[in-house]
């Protein structure tokens, strides 16, 4: 394998566990209508390495979201899971969606035991690890409750427990705090920090605030619309677990600021167009 | 979501004593509805405003309807419409739901299938009645195939409408924690569609039920629309309108009885709420 300028940076060898090659991805014929929604996205992301894709609105974060965890092909390029081609959803990469996606008609415990119920676990044992992963997100006593009788920061946390039932190898979060307002925000941020830093599972995170992004990732991926492309990476220093007083931290700052400058450009042309 | 204004709405009943107390059941309002409904024909009737030739007042026909159920003649009418309804409505269901499936879940099907749908739809059971006669005779057969019609249509566009409603995170979010076909079908697509089906399955046995009355009319010797028309051969008015009050009463029953069910089932869902 020849070495890409993508891949330089990034940690790779035996410890991979993911790696993209030159994946793109075209909504729709080629001609008439048709969008770039990648092009030419390389990325290689190591065992238990929480990397943050971070980008405007449109640069198509969601489609490579999609396309690691199977929902859909890519157009061009090829995706290996520990050396194996990605070819659909799979409990070992589980996702978390912005609108939570939980399923309505089952209590939080029932939502949780899904994916045990899925692997044919019996009836007791998934009742107690469902149990033991509600206790992880800090749900307990909201067993019983469906999703309609909880807030939006416990349908998250209800959907991280579901999303962490099957034990994933990665985890794959869609902008999960999107929809969220800002206190419920920064407090879900650091219970992943802390779960993600405990559990040990590869995290790709997408996200549109910086912050977000800095505060939680070992590597931050800065992606750039029209078409959707790899611009820069930055690594960030900080040890994990990360915890709140890292947000004064001057290195912190001063990369929220800076990336923040960086980004402006894409994120007013964004604002223009949408 | 989960804000306490849901206990602030509700307006402190406890200030001033109200002189009469009324329960606050559905049940009890129905019951009061109902009560002032046939007191106000009553009264219409007994003060003469209404003509009993034309009208003949509730008491005249609650005695017709315990001289029929004396005799037998009202239970045997009774049981010839419930047991053609039931057929009918059962065969309608059966390819209404099937077909639904079908084009909900396959874009190409849909295409070929529902203009056809589209067309037949607009044409009313009454219209169909020379054509059934001519293929079925005047049997129990004629009977079925008119309430298939009319039911048919309503628990087609249900279960279509839920399919294509399906949420997709929903479907993802179960695919990526594993799901088996076996267990995408009964703990999602199902769980998922009832809140959209069964009103359409009840208003289906609405319409089936008017069609049984219709089909009755014209081409059969027992049931409750056959009671209508040879009461009025024999000017038994109070017999036609025993007749009519039986087929509301038993409509209503059935309609409250499916949705109590729903109720239960879809408890979860945002329009069963309040
Ligand atoms: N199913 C689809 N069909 C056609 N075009 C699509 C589809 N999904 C996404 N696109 C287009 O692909 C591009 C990338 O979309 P994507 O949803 O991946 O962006 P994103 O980075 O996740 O944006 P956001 O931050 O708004 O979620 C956009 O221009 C979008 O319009
Ligand atoms: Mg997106």
């Amino acid at each position: 394998m020849t070495m890409t300028k993508a891949a330089a940076a990034a940690p790779s060898g035996p410890s991979a566990q993911i790696e993209i090659g030159n994946v793109g991805k075209v909504y729709g014929t080629a001609g008439d209508g048709a969008v770039i929604a990648l092009d030419g996205v390389s990325l290689t992301i190591a065992r238990g390495e929480f990397v943050s894709l971070l980008g405007p609105s449109g640069c198509g974060k969601s489609t490579l979201l999609n396309i690691l965890a199977g929902f859909q092909p890519a157009t061009t390029g090829r995706i290996l899971q520990d050396g194996h081609p990605i070819t659909g959803p799979d409990p070992s990469r589980t996702v978390v969606f912005q609108d939570y996606a939980l399923f309505g008609w089952m209590t939080v415990q029932k939502n949780v035991e899904f994916g045990l119920k899925a692997k044919g676990v019996g009836r007791a044992e998934r009742a107690e690890r469902a149990r033991a992963l509600i206790d992880t997100v800090r749900l307990t006593g909201f067993e019983d409750k469906y999703p309609h009788e909880i807030s939006g920061g416990m349908k998250q946390r209800a959907a991280i427990a579901r999303a962490l039932a099957p034990d994933p190898d990665i985890l794959l979060m869609d902008e999960p705090f999107g929809a969220l307002d800002a206190q419920t925000r920064v407090l879900l941020q650091e219970e992943i920090a802390r779960i993600s830093s405990e559990a040990g599972k590869t995290v790709v995170f997408v996200t549109h605030g910086i912050e977000e992004a800095v505060f939680l990732a070992d590597r931050v991926v800065v992606m750039s619309p029209r078409p959707g492309r790899i611009r820069e990476e930055v690594l960030v220093p900080l040890p994990r677990p990360r915890t709140a007083e890292m947000r004064s931290d001057p290195w912190f700052v001063s990369t929220v600021s800076e990336l923040w400058e960086t980004l402006k450009p894409d994120w007013q042309k964004e604002e223009e167009v949408s | 979501m989960s804000s306490p204004s849901a206990a602030l709405a509700r307006p402190a009943a406890t200030t001033g004593r109200p002189l009469v107390r009324l329960p606050k059941t559905r049940g009890f309002r129905a019951f009061v509805g109902l009560g002032v409904f046939f007191l106000v024909w009553q009264l219409l009737t007994t003060t003469g405003i209404v003509d009993g030739f034309m009208l003949p007042s509730p008491i005249a026909v609650a005695e017709a309807l315990w001289q029929m159920a004396i005799d037998g003649s009202l239970w045997v009418h009774l049981g010839a419409s419930l047991q053609r309804v039931a057929i009918g409505y059962l065969i309608a269901c059966v390819v209404g739901i099937a077909l639904g499936l079908l084009c909900g879940w396959w874009r190409t099907v849909s295409d070929y299938v529902r203009p056809v749908i589209e067309a037949l739809r607009p044409i009313p059971p009454l219209a169909w009645i020379p054509i059934t006669i001519l293929w079925f005779g005047l049997g129990d057969a004629a009977s079925y195939f008119l309430v298939f019609l009319g039911a048919v249509f309503p628990a087609f566009v249900a279960t279509y409408t839920a399919v294509r409603s399906l949420d997709r995170n929903q479907m993802n979010a179960a695919l990526c924690l594993g799901a088996k076909p076996s267990m995408l079908l009964f703990d999602v697509l199902i769980p998922a569609s009832l809140p959209i089906v069964l009103p359409g399955l009840r208003i289906a046995l609405g319409i089936g039920w008017m069609c049984v009355v219709t089909a009755e009319l014209i081409a059969a010797q027992t049931g409750l629309g056959y009671l209508i028309q040879q009461s009025r051969t024999l000017f038994q008015i109070n017999n036609v309108v025993a007749g009519m009050v039986t087929i509301g009463l038993v409509g209503l029953a059935m309609s409250a009885a499916l949705e109590q069910v729903e109720r239960r089932v879809n408890a979860w869902a945002p329009s069963e709420r309040l």
